[in-house]
């Protein structure tokens, strides 16, 4: 792994900030939570205990304390806050909540809605009758048939019954039957409640409009078919009619005055209808912010998963916090409510008057404000944190790249320290920096200093080598010329004659060691001149097939003279070291080809033979001084100077010297470059 | 009377190896290990012959002063430098304080001996009134093999004794190729390649100093050289 990807990687651990961050903000959600909780939680006591001191305006006195029961005919009546048209509809009441059936034992279907204004009482009856069975004109409500609606009301002055029926639908009065004077029933209609009978294909409805000055507690209202198919309701003869449970005038307005903006607060009575309620969740900065997605809530929002959903419903309140207040204890919950399901909190408080558990209130907040100043910390403390990160992220790449594109300086420079021709760079990059890096770099130059002194020292040890011993060789010799004109016998001349054999291979041994600083002093003195390179190979070539008679040359010229500059005495000596290399090294059947070509702006000298080919490894070295890898095949000594001498020459004439396999694998080889003139 | 050879070598036994060789050719040898031993010889009396090391005990150049003292007392006595230096440079720089010769170590007693014989012949020939007997005329060239004289063009070109047999048998058969071997052995004396390369180069720059168009010594490459008239 490179240094770059683990300082990375390193990097990546910054992440941890903003994680943190997260954490941070959870906790201080919680806390932000549990103090909203606890002051709803007060807010819905103080309230409870406000309203425990006035109960005659909070609650109507009940006349029994049995349960609510819609099967029983309870009606719960809806406030309205505008005064409805008397039109048949009630989309006009704007009461999200659908009518409730009227209990039946038939197969006849009635549906029965409530609500009230400061004056009147107003009844919707849906009934399911396709077939309108018109009242005759004149009514003998006990005998004639027809589809009609009995309505009872317990008034201050007690029970009165009513009943609407028509033989034109539309605006109507309420009936009743009136004993006259003469003990006859009379039916007269009543004005001061008004209907408006409007006929449907599915049957018909009914909107009625009665003062609330008929009004009592209870009423008895069904619907009966013409045709006697069967009805629907309380009948007005049975005892218990259905209740009425009127949310508390004047309720709303007190309430108003104890909420702030944001918050809903709504009584309900003991069976958690409502019976007052004011204020509104929405608060009023919404829009602005959910037009931008706070998106880290994707991944970091609260759960909501488990939070119990409440459902609303327009006559009563539920959930755990109504419950829980309506067992007498107060209670606090965050909920999901509302159309789209927003956090809420609500909180319950029961009131409890003379120790009797009446209602609750019952106050919800939404958690809008909360999660605003949650996503304005979280907001600043996310984009602080990953501004941090991604700088810390790109200093640390940054710094990574620039110090793997150091070391990777050191390390192509190391690799290339010692070149292909054995020369030494002795200076490293960085080796100026102050750091660890620039002591690698110094450690690597003293390395290459002291590699370079012993490179040196090999170079010219041949060279000091072939000096120093000559004259020890030369006293050798000398004393062998002055021994052999003493006079000797025949078997002591045998032993000279092989002491001087001895000193010729090593005058031979002191030649080939010093021949390479031979060839550079007289490299120094070498003068260019202006030389035909053909004539040079034609008449050398000619020379060697009578120095090597085993060998077989072959010779590939340009047609037309090859002028050089340069040295070509120097030449022909690097031309006789490839040519001895090459004579070696060709099998006995094979040929040792000199070819000349211009490639480009030079010339390229080739000797090729078809010996054994050049291991890869070796490729590069093979003209580096002092570099021997042949087996003995002969008796001459090899100190891997030839081809470092060709290599000298070649440069000297602003050329190069290379070796090569051949392609085909046939062979090897060499190669001198001269440049064109 | 003996000729009397003069060795100045600070290596004992070679110095008493090249005395007992050329004392048996029966010379009369006198030799020396230093410098100062040797000139104070000198001044009283000059030898026939010398024979002087570039490197003298602590004087790395010492030989090179001696030559140039030795010559100072007279222009014409015979001196070979006998050195284990072998750089074109110190060649050069003999030959220029007017050494007659320029031998590496690596020469042979017996060429040696041949060498000193040729400078006493050449010697006396020089003392005897002229005698055109062995004279060879090759177009501009003339070489006087017994005085080793030569000329171009009437103008006298200075050569050392192994440049003037290279010359020498060169010019004796215009057009031949000699190899390097055949010069050596004709120059009494074992060289290696590069030496008789700077022979050859040498030679040529002493014509070229008498006429810039000297061209007459060819180099046959891979070969050896040939004198071309």
């Amino acid at each position: 792994m490179s240094i770059r990807l683990q300082l990375l990687i390193v990097a990546l651990t910054t992440l941890v900030l903003p994680w943190a961050g997260c954490q941070y903000a959870r906790e201080l959600e919680t806390a932000l939570r549990s103090s909203q909780e606890q002051s709803l939680l007060a807010g819905a006591a103080t309230i409870a205990n406000a309203l425990m001191a006035q109960p005659q305006r909070v609650f109507h006195d009940s006349d029994d304390a049995r349960a609510f029961s819609a099967a029983a005919g309870d009606l719960y009546v809806y406030p309205l806050v505008t005064q409805p048209l008397l039109d048949g509809y009630r989309e006009d009441w704007d009461i999200s909540a659908e009518p409730t059936p009227l209990p039946t034992t038939t197969r006849y279907r009635a549906r029965l809605q409530a609500a009230s204004t400061e004056h009147y009482l107003y009844l919707y009856l849906e009934v399911d009758d396709p077939h309108f069975d018109a009242e005759p004109n004149h009514v003998q409500p006990d005998k004639d048939r027809f589809d009609r609606v009995n309505l009872t009301l317990q008034g201050p002055g007690g029970r009165a019954g009513y009943f609407f029926g028509t033989n034109a639908p539309g605006l109507i009065g309420a009936q009743s039957v009136v004993k006259g004077d003469d003990g006859v029933d009379r039916v007269v209609t009543e004005p001061r409640i008004q209907a408006f009978w409007l006929q449907t294909a599915a049957g018909y409805h009914l909107e009625m409009r009665i003062p609330l000055s008929f009004v009592g507690r209870r009423l008895w209202i069904e619907a009966i078919d013409g045709r006697g198919s069967g009805q629907a309701g309380i009948a007005a003869d049975s005892p218990e009619g259905g209740r009425l449970f009127f949310a508390t005038a004047g309720l709303d307005t007190l309430l108003e005055t104890y909420i702030r903006d944001g918050t809903r607060a709504t009584v309900v009575d003991a069976n958690a209808l409502k019976v007052g309620t004011a204020g509104n969740i929405a608060s009023r900065q919404r829009g602005s912010e959910e037009s931008e997605p706070i998106w880290y809530r994707y991944f970091m929002g609260i759960d909501t998963s488990d939070m119990p959903t409440l459902s609303s419903l327009p006559d009563r309140l539920s959930g755990d916090s109504v419950n829980e207040a309506l067992q007498g204890h107060s209670h606090a919950q965050w909920v999901l409510g509302g159309s789209s399901h927003e956090l809420l909190l609500t909180a319950a408080a029961p009131i409890v008057i003379d120790g009797q558990l009446h209602g609750a209130v019952v106050l919800e907040q939404a958690a809008d404000q909360l999660l605003a100043l949650r996503d304005r910390a979280l907001t600043r403390l996310f984009n602080l944190t990953l501004i941090a990160t991604a700088s810390a992220v790109i200093i640390m790449f940054a710094f990574a790249t620039w110090i793997s594109w150091r070391i990777g300086r050191l390390r192509t420079a190391a690799d290339s320290a010692v070149g292909s021709d054995g020369r030494i760079q002795l200076h490293m990059p960085e080796s100026s920096s102050a750091d660890e890096i620039g002591a690698l770099s110094r450690g690597f130059e003293r390395l290459l200093a002291r590699l370079n002194e012993h490179a040196q020292y090999l170079r010219t040890l041949g060279g000091k080598l072939s000096h120093e011993l000559r004259t020890p060789l030369t006293i050798v010799r000398s004393s062998l010329d002055n021994l052999e004109s003493e006079g000797l016998r025949d078997d002591q001349l045998r032993y000279i004659t092989r002491a001087r054999e001895g000193t010729q291979r090593l005058q031979s041994i002191l030649s080939a060691l010093g021949a390479a600083a031979r060839v550079e002093e007289s490299i120094k003195q070498s003068e260019r001149v202006n030389f035909d390179l053909r004539d040079l190979l034609v008449s050398a070539v000619a020379a060697y097939r009578d120095g090597f008679p085993a060998a077989r040359f072959a010779i590939e010229l340009p047609d037309n003279p090859c002028f050089a500059l340069g040295a070509p005495d120097l030449l022909l000596q690097s031309l006789d070291k490839l040519i001895e290399n090459a004579v070696d090294f060709c099998p006995p059947d094979g040929a040792v080809t000199v070819r000349l070509e211009r490639v480009q702006s030079n010339y390229a000298l080739q000797v090729t033979n078809d010996g054994p080919l050049i291991p890869q490894a070796l490729m590069g070295r093979l003209f580096e001084s002092l570099f021997e890898q042949r087996q003995g095949r002969d008796d001459k000594p090899h100190f891997g100077l030839g081809l470092y001498i060709v290599r000298l020459i070649a440069e000297f004439h602003g050329g190069t010297a290379v070796a090569a396999n051949r392609e085909d694998g046939s062979g090897v080889v060499f190669t001198i470059t001269l440049p064109l003139i | 009377m003996k000729k009397q050879i003069a060795i100045v070598e600070d290596e004992p036994a070679l110095r008493e190896n090249y005395a007992a060789a050329l004392a048996r050719h029966g010379y009369s040898i006198k030799a020396y290990g230093n410098r100062q031993t040797a000139m104070q010889a000198f001044n009283v009396r000059l030898p026939d012959l010398a024979i002087i090391d570039i490197s003298l005990e602590d004087e790395a150049e010492g030989g090179f002063d001696l030559c140039r003292e030795l010559r100072a007392l007279s222009a014409e006595l015979p001196i070979i430098f006998l050195t284990a230096r072998d750089s074109e440079l110190d060649a050069v720089s003999g030959l220029r304080l007017g050494a007659d010769d320029f031998l590496t170590k690596d020469v042979s007693l017996p060429h040696l001996a041949a060498r000193v014989a040729a400078l006493f012949r050449r010697i006396d020939a020089l003392r005897r009134p002229d005698n055109a007997a062995d004279i060879v005329r090759r177009g501009a060239l003339s070489i006087d093999g017994e005085k080793m004289q030569t000329t171009w063009n009437g103008a006298a070109v200075t050569l050392s004794l192994t440049e003037f047999w290279i010359v020498h048998a060169l010019a004796r058969n215009p057009g031949h190729v000699k190899n390097r071997q055949q010069l050596m052995d004709a120059a009494n004396v074992v060289l290696d390649d590069n030496t008789i390369t700077s022979h050859i180069k040498r030679v040529r720059r002493k014509f070229q100093q008498v006429d810039t168009a000297f061209d007459a010594i060819q180099t046959v490459y891979g070969m050896g050289y040939r004198w071309v008239e």
